[in-house]
């Protein structure tokens, strides 16, 4: 057993060009659907 | 079962097993038994981790939450986004630079061997309980079809599991869960359809959505903040962030999917896609549950959905004190269809005044039919031996089995028990790669062959199989079963993060604080659950500020013995 798996290179995300920039995008969406349950709760309640 | 729903249940599980062990075949090396070679593709790795998560309880227990208790448990899910990208910034470069096999091997590096061992062991109790509830989900399945007992249908899942994932390692184990999760996808939308399909012809899609949202089962957001309400925004965004930070962050069961990328970035991929698809999934089998619900409105429901209980309190000498309620029962259910169907009609006719009214009958109908229901469940706890009855893990599988046509019976069936495979596979994976990597190699055998460390890979995974078949009857006595599941996780994944977050980002506290940091985050967590009524989400809040907390202390009175030999990355 080998000490440990070989090390693996960091790369750039394949979209928008920077880690920070997903992030970000992540967290909108976030907010976009914490919106739209409240949205959807308040229509059927 | 027709012969139909077998050929579908047996052809969709054959071929993802066969799939399976195709793609895992050459995982002769320990390095590729554990960690795939670090070959794997963020879409696989991604879909790895969503299977391993969606075991059958989800379908079965979160369904009939939704049913019960409405769509509120979608909160439960909003903190995971803000922790996947936690993660992603820092979680995955640490363990990947770390060249690690497990979370744990990464805590000796920057503490001491029994920071790593007692967060090994925690793991192992906290998921060696898990494990057993994750296998028993579909014994209910098979019991209720088959009328199989609950160890037989457990024995027979646990070794076609255990099979495939010591022949093949995690390979194996990340390649079925990739089709698991697209069986699983695609019954979803299946039983979806085909519940819309089987309400009444007057009563459209909005109709029914109305009709459920009437009922309060719509109700997937509240901003109200209550410490003991278990689902609100506030307990969702915050205990669910620090839950999910907990489980893809220091659960060994899903760390070890990331730690098979190829590099970095495809696992901060894999976790990414994950945080984007988990809520709109779990929304969606919630609203399943409501639809189901809606159904039963036109569809006269069991008093009971635990169809053996059941039958057991209709016998002659129960009959006195069952029949009076199965009379309210039903007199409940005739109003509640009756004002439905007012509803209905005054919508289609634009008759706000004649809607308000019909929907005031309708709840009072719903609370006369809730309080009937608690009153059998009174009635099953009262005359059996079963405490605390609740039949939530039933009613989904209740209505596949009693309303579904020929092979959609046997597809859902496919997809429970493939959430199962897929769950319990990957959990037992991460049991024998921690007792082997942690336990065994770290404290039993330092120098040994990579053959010899492949074996006791196999055989800690055919001994957590074992394990997890033994204690699977346990899931009967917790109500249900998916918050059984993340209370147990709960107990135990406080003190796990607040060590990692300690390791991260303190670099002043040394191992014998976070030691003594993760026993008082365990003491704390322990002593919320037992003597107070904050709800289980907090208590992973709870453990880790106290970890964070009495580490720090610790590391500040005996100063002498702080260290900092890594870095934070």
């Amino acid at each position: 057993m080998p000490s440990g798996p070989r090390e693996m290179p960091d790369e750039p995300p394949p979209f928008l060009g920077a880690w920070r920039r997903v992030y970000t995008a992540v967290v909108v969406y976030l907010a976009l659907l914490i919106a739209l349950c409240y949205a959807f709760t308040r229509a059927f309640s | 079962m027709r012969p139909l729903d077998w050929v579908v249940l047996v052809g969709s599980l054959a071929s993802i097993i066969a799939y399976g062990l195709y793609r895992g075949r050459g995982s002769n090396t320990v390095d590729r038994y554990l960690l795939a070679g670090k070959s794997m593709p963020w879409y696989a790795m991604a879909l790895s981790i969503m299977a391993t998560q969606a075991s059958a309880i989800t379908f079965i227990s979160t369904t009939g939450q939704a049913y019960v208790d409405g769509m509120r448990f979608v909160q439960f899910y909003f903190g995971m986004p803000l922790a996947m990208v936690a993660l992603s910034a820092t979680a995955v470069p640490i363990f990947h630079r770390a060249k690690v096999y497990t979370a744990y091997e990464y805590l000796e590096n920057r503490f001491d061997a029994k920071t790593r061992a007692l967060a090994s062991v925690i793991f192992l109790m906290q998921r060696g309980l898990s494990v057993g509830l994750t296998f028993y989900a579909p014994a209910i399945v098979l019991s209720i079809i088959f009328g199989w007992p609950d160890r037989l249908t457990t024995l027979i899942i646990g070794i076609t599991v255990v099979l495939y994932t010591v022949t093949g390692g995690i390979r194996t184990v990340t390649w079925t869960d990739v089709q698991q999760m697209l069986i699983i996808l695609f019954g979803l939308v299946v039983a979806l359809v085909m519940i819309v399909l089987l309400l009444p012809r007057q009563v459209s899609f909005l109709d029914a959505m109305h009709l459920a949202g009437s009922a309060g089962k719509l109700n997937a957001v509240n901003f109200h903040f209550d410490w003991n309400d278990r689902y609100n925004v506030w307990s969702g965004l915050i205990g669910g962030m620090f839950l999910a930070l907990s489980y893809f962050g220091c659960d060994q069961s899903q760390v070890q999917r990331y730690l098979t990328g190829k590099s970095i970035a495809q696992s901060k991929l894999s976790l990414l896609f994950t945080a984007v698809a988990k809520i709109p999934m779990q929304f969606f089998i919630l609203f399943i549950g409501a639809m189901v619900f809606v159904f039963y409105i036109f569809e006269p429901p069991p008093l009971v959905f635990q169809r053996v209980e059941y039958n057991r309190i209709q016998q002659p000498e129960l009959r006195a004190r069952y029949e009076p309620i199965a009379d309210r029962y039903q007199d409940a259910f005739t109003r509640r269809k009756a004002a439905a169907l007012e509803i209905v009609a005054a919508r289609h006719a634009g008759d706000a005044r004649a809607e308000s009214g019909a929907i005031a009958s309708y709840r009072r109908a719903q609370q006369d039919l809730d309080a009937a229901r608690r009153q059998g469940a009174s009635l099953v706890e009262a005359t059996g031996r079963e405490k605390g009855f609740r039949d939530t893990n039933y009613i989904f599988l209740s209505f596949v089995t009693r309303y579904l046509p020929a092979g959609i019976v046997g597809l859902l069936i496919a997809v429970i028990l493939a959430a199962t495979m897929s769950s319990s596979s990957g959990e037992i994976n991460s049991l024998a790669t921690v007792s082997v990597v942690d336990i065994y190699k770290r404290h039993f055998r330092k120098q040994a062959s990579d053959h010899h460390y492949l074996t006791a890979s196999r055989v800690a995974t055919a001994f957590w199989g074992a394990y997890a078949v033994a204690f699977a009857g346990l899931g009967k006595h917790l109500g249900s079963l998916i918050e059984a599941v993340n209370i147990v996780g709960s107990l135990f994944y406080g003190s796990l993060l607040g060590v990692f977050v300690l390791a991260f980002f303190f670099k002043r506290v040394s191992g014998t604080g976070a030691f003594v940091g993760m026993l008082a985050g365990e003491a704390a967590i322990f002593a919320a659950f037992l003597f107070t009524g904050i709800s289980f989400l907090w208590y992973n809040v709870i453990g880790c500020l106290v970890v964070i907390a009495t580490g720090m202390a610790v590391s500040f009175v005996s100063p002498a013995a702080s260290a900092t030999p890594d870095t934070a990355g």
